[in-house]
């Protein structure tokens, strides 16, 4: 935390000084600016509706609850419990496991889900938008977004940041127990190369087709959203002819399990997941992880806001809660990946965070990442993924 | 011999109180130790893993799976965390009326199926067929828009609320399972002692009561405990048609595996575990000390 | 006759709740299954009405993957029924009777915890550098790490334990039905505890048989999770392909044409095993036919029809 700030100026009668002393915290400030800005622009405003759809929070009174539908355990609860002592409204978690889980919900509620805050993968913002799924940010609301480093705004999915904003972020690269595999692995290419020779049988790799079918591209340095069919040809043949036979499992979580319980010899995972599994095995020197070159993938989870939430001041107040300087440090304490904000790495490690270089990445790391992108291809890798499976299985 | 075998087995089942134990009659034969053996061995094989677990519940690590030390915080954390107790209130008040209604549905159908068989047994069984032949992911995309479409589109309110969807989601299988017990308990059992009921003026719905619905007991009891444990772990529909503030147990846990699962989930089932137990040891207690005739109730729902 | 079908009207709340709440929905995604998936952003569409879901569906892919479903299906079928029925057959006959209904319970009480938690108990048990493998290992009955997790034998423990009470309280049931007293008559007349038990107690409890292999076998071919988690990619099964459909690729048609696939082929399957038993124990029934009662008298009033009795 930075305490280079210029000091606040207030000219008050003197009786009133303590009260403006014991009241005034940062976070009140930003509130009841909130809510003087939105009471002139309430003032302003006409009555009778817009054109294009406008955001609906409006900087008004905050809501009594908010409801946030998100991953398991996506939030430290210090987090949680402070905003509810603090701002007021009481929070509902829901959860769900999968982010077409969360878009066939909200789409077949129309509206109607109850939701206000939710937060899906990057890639799927642009389905979501398409959808009607999605309402703006009013950003007036949300001016800790400038506590977010820039390198993670304005991604592929949401340039402007009109409709999420980073909540997490995290790359895939792979692990490998560095006892049995004695020589050094730095690329994809030498994933698939020890996957066929000393680690046959004891690989795994994401049960993901992105993860899995985007491997073979980055290893190939190729632009990994491809459609062209000869690409996704080669790409089936190498996979399902070559590379399945070797695979014993599909885990999208080897921390979880497979890095902690040394069942398996060579892992493709992502950073905040396998950082978890080295942390928590009983020799952590054992395993190494690497993030591959010459390309890898970047993911990132974003705050959002649903169509047709009941509680938009309140989601909007939360969004910028998150997005104070502490408790994005708590939050990346709790769930281990980069939360996106500005120079944390060096308050991290004096933290005594562990491990910190799977978490917070170089620019030069950060340029090998790519986002991924939904489109037609879709349906094809999904066969590829289910046809490796039958191959590994056989 | 046997005569006097059968005597024993009778007058033992009359006075339970006589003596500190039955007589025993003939010692055990070998089958007899080898079906004991046999069942405690396949107990133990079923609670090997709920062992396992309770033991990684006072796990003091951040992940379940690798033990770092022995302590009670993952109890405590559960404290901390209000979506977790939710969860599991969820889950237990939506299998309890889950179960309910499917024992009552099914049973009411085993009965008929037994009793009253005619053409439409074919297309009911064949109905139950499909129930069971579905798999749940198919039950779960089909019954999200169809709530929608009761809950707002016809405005039948009751459909949007959390509760009644995931009750609903989970009776359907359960229903199936308590009809085919039922029924495969009374089929075949001949109907004299209905018959008997009849004739000794009883009205149709003493005799149901009394006669069938008591000799179906053993299996409407197995039915309702077989439902409450299939509601209980209801993933794929319940996942699809929560609303925001009911999120069940099984959804919560499938979605905290992306975090990494903390030792509090173990912990969390330790405790389901032991409030299990003690609820099962609570009702033999009270049966034992109720007297005579609730013991003979119990025989009676235990088919001894 | 009246009371018949007034007793058969106590189905009809059955019916109903199934009708409302399971045919109209599913019938919606047997409708599904005729349409398309609309561009790369939508689920589904029904604009155009074909078959084609359907020849994608049987694709070599889907068959490879239900053969080996199909094989896990029916080794853990009877797998469950020759661990279960010892069981059911030792609470129903040689327990004393108050301890069966905490039995019953008993069964039950290890899936009163979430199916996930378990197989990660699963997980713990089997893992190669895990106690239980250190103690093999220590006795000396295994030579090196052990190696079952990630095998279709895990596949196979998982799949077991999760539907062994679904097949020992049927049978319970079933067996519980039968009573001493037949078999009480049946030891009187001479016959050992084998041909008592295969020869009247197991064809009175022919229901609740059927009802627990077909209540196991079903929900095992839809399913697909322990599978995975213990068997890694030997546990690939039909049940993760129609799921995959729904969820990642989400092509809610192609799903739906897979899942009615999935449907019918089990159907099929059973009515197939029904078929077979049926031809391979046509024999043992007419060898069994037992005509009790005077063949040679006859009356004018009355011919008493031999009373055949057969098992």
């Amino acid at each position: 935390m930075n305490e280079s700030r210029t000091p606040l100026r207030i000219l008050a009668p003197e009786g009133s000084a303590p009260t403006i002393l014991r009241e005034l915290s940062r976070r009140r400030f930003l509130s009841i600016a909130a809510l003087t800005g939105g009471a002139a622009v309430l003032a302003a405003c006409t009555p009778g509706g817009g054109g294009s759809p406008a955001p609906q929070a409006t900087g008004g009174a905050l809501e009594n609850s908010l409801s946030i539908y998100t991953w398991g355990d996506y939030d430290s609860p210090e987090v949680v419990a402070a905003f509810t002592s603090e701002l007021g409204p009481r929070i509902t978690l829901d959860s769900y496991s999968s982010n077409e889980e969360l878009i066939a919900k909200l789409i077949a509620a129309r509206g109607t889900s109850g939701f206000d805050i939710v937060v899906p993968t990057g890639v799927f913002v642009p389905q979501m938008i398409e959808n009607g799924l999605l309402t703006k940010f009013n950003k007036d609301l949300l001016p800790n977004l400038s506590n977010i480093d820039p390198a993670y705004l304005g991604r592929a999915w949401d340039p402007t940041n009109d409709y999420s904003v980073c909540k997490a972020w995290g790359t895939t690269g792979f692990v490998y127990d560095k006892t049995l595999i004695t020589r050094e692995l730095t690329t994809w290419g030498d994933f698939f190369d020890a996957a066929q020779n000393e680690a046959s049988g004891k690989t795994s790799m994401s049960d993901d087709p992105a993860g899995v079918v985007g491997a073979y591209f980055w290893a190939e340095d190729m632009d990994w959203n491809t459609e062209d069919p000869d690409d996704l040809e080669a790409c089936r043949a190498f996979l399902v002819d070559e590379i399945a036979p070797h695979i014993s499992a599909f885990d999208s979580y080897p921390g979880t399990n497979s890095i902690p319980q040394g069942t398996q010899m060579l892992m493709q995972a992502w950073n905040g997941d396998a950082r978890l599994g080295i942390l928590e095995a009983s020799d952590p020197d054992r395993w190494q992880w690497v993030l591959p070159g010459p390309i890898t993938e970047l993911w990132m989870d974003n705050w959002a806001i649903a169509e047709g939430a009941p509680n938009p001041e309140a989601a909007h107040a939360f969004i910028n809660f998150s997005m104070t300087p502490e408790n994005l440090a708590l939050n990346l304490d709790y769930i281990g990946y980069n939360v996106g904000g500005k120079d944390m790495e060096q308050a991290a490690i004096d933290e005594g965070l562990e491990l910190t270089d799977l978490i917070f990445f170089t620019p030069e790391q950060l340029a090998t990442m790519r986002e991924q992108e939904l489109n037609d291809s879709q349906t094809v890798r999904v066969e590829i993924w289910n046809e490796m499976k039958v191959a590994a299985g056989a | 011999m046997t005569q006097t075998q059968t005597e024993t087995i009778l007058r033992a089942r009359e006075e339970p109180g006589r003596g500190a134990k039955p007589p025993r009659g003939p010692r055990k034969s070998w089958s007899d130790i080898a079906f004991n053996v046999w069942g405690v061995l396949v107990m133990l094989f079923l609670f090997a893993p709920i062992i396992v677990i309770v033991i990684y519940s006072f796990n003091t690590g951040r992940l379940l799976v690798s033990w770092d030390g022995f302590g009670f915080d993952a109890f405590l954390t559960i404290l901390e965390k209000p979506a977790i107790q939710n969860a599991v209130r969820v889950s237990l008040i939506t299998a309890v009326f889950a179960a309910i209604i499917a024992t009552a549905l099914g049973t009411l159908a085993g009965i008929a199926m037994a009793r009253h068989p005619g053409k439409w047994v074919w297309w009911f069984l064949s109905l139950l067929l499909l129930v069971s032949v579905t798999p749940e992911i198919v039950d779960a995309v089909a019954l999200l828009p169809w709530f929608v479409l009761l809950g707002q589109d016809l405005g039948i309110g009751m459909f949007n609320d959390g509760y009644v969807r995931l009750s609903v989601g989970s009776s359907l299988f359960a229903t199936a399972v308590v009809s085919y017990i039922v029924r495969a308990r009374l089929v075949g059992q001949d109907a004299n002692l209905e018959e008997a009921s009849a004739d000794l003026y009883a009205k149709p719905i003493t005799t149901f009561r009394r006669i069938t619905l008591a000799l179906a007991m053993p299996a409407v009891l197995a039915g309702f405990l077989l439902a409450f444990t299939l509601s209980l772990d209801n993933t794929i529909v319940a996942a699809f048609v929560q609303v925001s503030g009911t999120t069940p147990w099984p959804v919560y846990v499938l979605s905290a595996v992306r975090s990494g699962l903390r030792p509090e989930i173990a912990a969390v089932s330790t405790i389901m575990l032991l409030l299990t137990l003690l609820a099962l040891a609570l009702v033999a207690f009270v049966l034992r000390r109720a007297g005579d005739s609730a013991t003979q109730i119990a025989r009676t729902m235990t088919g001894g | 006759m009246r009371s018949r079908s007034a007793g058969a009207a106590l189905a009809i709340p059955a019916w109903a709740w199934l009708l409302v709440f399971f045919v109209a929905p599913v019938a919606m995604v047997i409708w599904f299954s005729f349409g398309y998936k609309p561009g790369v952003f939508g689920t589904h569409s029904n604009d155009i009405l074909s078959l084609d879901r359907y020849a994608e569906a049987l694709s070599p892919t889907f068959f490879a993957t239900f053969q080996n479903t199909l094989w896990v299906g029916l080794i853990g079928t009877a797998l469950c029924f020759l661990i279960g029925a010892p069981v059911a057959y030792w609470m129903a006959f040689k327990v004393a009777p108050h301890r069966r209904g905490i039995l019953i319970a008993l069964v039950l009480v290890p899936f009163w915890t979430n199916f996930l938690v378990r197989t990660i108990g699963w997980q713990v048990i089997l893992a190669p550098e895990g106690w239980m493998s250190g103690l093999l290992q220590g006795i000396g009955i295994l030579d090196g790490p052990l190696e079952i997790l990630y095998t279709r034998t895990a596949v196979i423990i998982g799949v077991v334990y999760n539907y062994l009470p679904l097949m020992v309280l049927p049978l319970f049931v079933a067996f519980d039905r039968v009573g001493p007293a037949l078999r009480e008559a049946s030891k009187d007349l001479g016959a050992g505890k084998l041909a008592t038990f295969f020869r009247v107690t197991l064809p009175l409890s022919r229901p609740g048989v059927i009802a627990g292999v077909l209540l196991v076998f079903i929900p095992l071919m839809g399913d697909y999770i322990t599978a995975t988690v213990l068997g890694g990619a030997r546990g690939n099964m039909v049940g993760q392909l129609v799921a995959s459909q729904f969820q990642t690729a989400q092509n809610w048609a192609l799903g739906s044409a897979m899942a009615v696939v999935l449907m019918l082929v089990i159907m099929l399957t059973i009515a197939v095993a029904a078929a077979v038993i049926w031809v391979v124990t046509l024999p043992f029934r007419s060898s069994n036919r037992l005509v009790l009662g005077p063949e040679e008298t006859k009356t004018d009033a009355d011919t008493p029809a031999p009373a055949e009795v057969m098992s």
